[in-house]
């Protein structure tokens, strides 16, 4: 498939994933602890991620700006998630290229998913960025450090989570073309 | 010139990267008054029609406790109306004098005109520091920005954004806004939220010498815009403060804001003529 159509694709089932299913799903960790804040799994960033290992720098901040604005209309944040999802479209290419063993246009076609990558270098640079991306958000969101304590700890417990669905997502949505092709 | 050009070919991403988070920044700043901007909004045409779709689908399954809520509603109203209707006027002594009498030094003093019109709920949050509900009115069926939006069993939020078919009410679990309150010797506070739990609210400024027992009720006063006497919540836990001697109370909410499915937004027709009125003798 044509990789521009591929990435409108998934911006289209990422954004309507997170605001209509996961938008909907409030979590509360066991049970209900006094003062432990509620959250909501961010997966939205993933598309980010994905986006060809090629891509310039100034494409993955306009998509990130986008995705980020669109996910705002949403959930009527408005800036706050585009904020936070430029800022991680800016550090990827960074990211990226210190996980690589190789010059990033040497990947030609490619994008970054535990086949081309493996498991450990994917994970260690898509939990770097979705904690970046949640310190940046909830920072923004409660813009308030009096209480460093709940930040870091709805940081945490959110990014945690997050991470978790977005590699259920990745084995939901990768072909499992590697032994087939 | 050439420098400039230069300049900009060779950090491109970096000043394309600030500018980019400059207009986030300025959405943000925009959004924080209470004015609001109202096209990055669940009101706006397209995210409200993707949210009226969802809630199609899912308005199935709520059903049932929708059934039960307004059936406890129906029957709160209908005790209402049995309270007013169960006193004797014609018995009563008090009655011998004319209550509402024609002469010309007294009449009746009208100081509200409430109305009232059902929507649904299409879209709720309660996670965010500020949470939104979409419902499923907007300026064609009358609802305006400011206007008061209760549930059946207690108060829910005010109106920020309208659009033509949908409007975003920012509800009372918000740091944005706080709401005047009253206990029932008509102590008056603030409910504010802490941006934690949405199973509770917060009512500061109450008076050290105001008697406040554990499952009292709280009421919403004349002051706010939202009618007098709806319930916000009952009394969970009360704290002293140590520095000025004034209790803090920590309420239930009586509205679950979990499962929200109808809300009535309450119009108040003289709303307007108050606040030019208070506008004006601002400006003095």
């Amino acid at each position: 498939m044509n990789v521009y159509l591929k990435n409108t694709l998934r911006f289209i089932i990422i954004a309507l994933l997170q605001t209509i299913i996961l938008n909907k799903i409030t979590l509360r960790w066991w049970s209900e602890p006094v003062g432990f804040p509620i959250f909501i799994p961010f997966v939205y960033p993933v598309f980010i991620l994905l986006l060809p290992f090629e891509t310039p720098v100034w494409a993955l901040l306009i998509l990130g700006f986008l995705m980020g604005v669109t996910v705002d209309t949403f959930m009527c944040t408005a800036g706050m998630h585009a904020a936070a999802t430029v800022f991680v479209a800016y550090l990827r290419t960074n990211v990226l290229s210190a996980l690589q063993p190789r010059h990033l246009s040497e990947y030609a076609g490619l994008h970054p998913s535990i086949r081309t990558m493996g498991w450990m270098p994917f994970l260690v640079y898509s939990a770097f960025l979705i904690v970046i991306h949640h310190l940046v958000f909830f920072s923004i969101e409660l813009w308030n450090f009096s209480n460093v304590g709940f930040l870091l700890l709805k940081i945490a417990a959110s990014s945690v989570t997050s991470m978790l669905f977005i590699v259920v997502y990745l084995l939901l949505f990768t072909r499992q073309s590697a032994t087939r092709s | 010139m050439r420098n400039f050009i230069l300049f900009v070919r060779r950090f491109f991403n970096l000043i394309l990267f600030l500018s980019l988070e400059i207009v986030c920044v300025i959405l943000i700043e925009r959004t924080n008054t209470l004015q609001g901007n109202d096209i990055i909004s669940s009101a706006n045409a397209v995210s409200g029609l993707v949210y009226k779709k969802r809630s199609d689908v899912v308005y199935y399954f709520g059903l049932r406790n929708m059934n039960d809520s307004l059936l406890n509603e129906n029957a709160m109203l209908r005790r209402k109306i049995e309270d007013l209707k169960s006193i004797d006027t014609l018995k009563d002594s008090v009655a011998l004098h004319k209550v509402i009498s024609n002469d010309t030094n007294t009449h009746i003093v009208k100081y509200a005109d409430y109305t009232y019109r059902s929507a649904r709920v299409i879209n709720n949050s309660i996670n965010a520091s500020d949470n939104y509900i979409t419902i499923n009115r907007g300026s064609k069926d009358g609802v305006g920005k400011n206007m008061a939006v209760i549930s059946g069993t207690g108060i829910v939020g005010r109106v920020e954004h309208v659009s033509a078919h949908f409007a975003s009410v920012l509800s009372i679990l918000s740091a944005k806004q706080k709401v005047s309150a009253k206990l029932r010797d008509a102590t008056i506070g603030y409910i504010v939220w802490d941006e934690k739990q949405p199973d509770q609210l917060q009512m500061i400024d109450v008076p050290p010498q105001a008697k406040v027992k554990k499952g009292d009720s709280v009421f919403t006063t004349n002051f706010s815009f939202f009618p007098p006497d709806i319930l916000v919540g009952t009394v969970m836990r009360i704290t002293v403060l140590k520095k000025n001697n004034f209790q803090k109370l920590y309420l239930q909410p009586s509205t679950n804001f979990r499962r929200l499915q109808y809300v009535y937004v309450v119009e108040n027709k003289m709303s307007e003529e108050k606040k030019r009125l208070e506008d004006s003798t601002v400006k003095k």
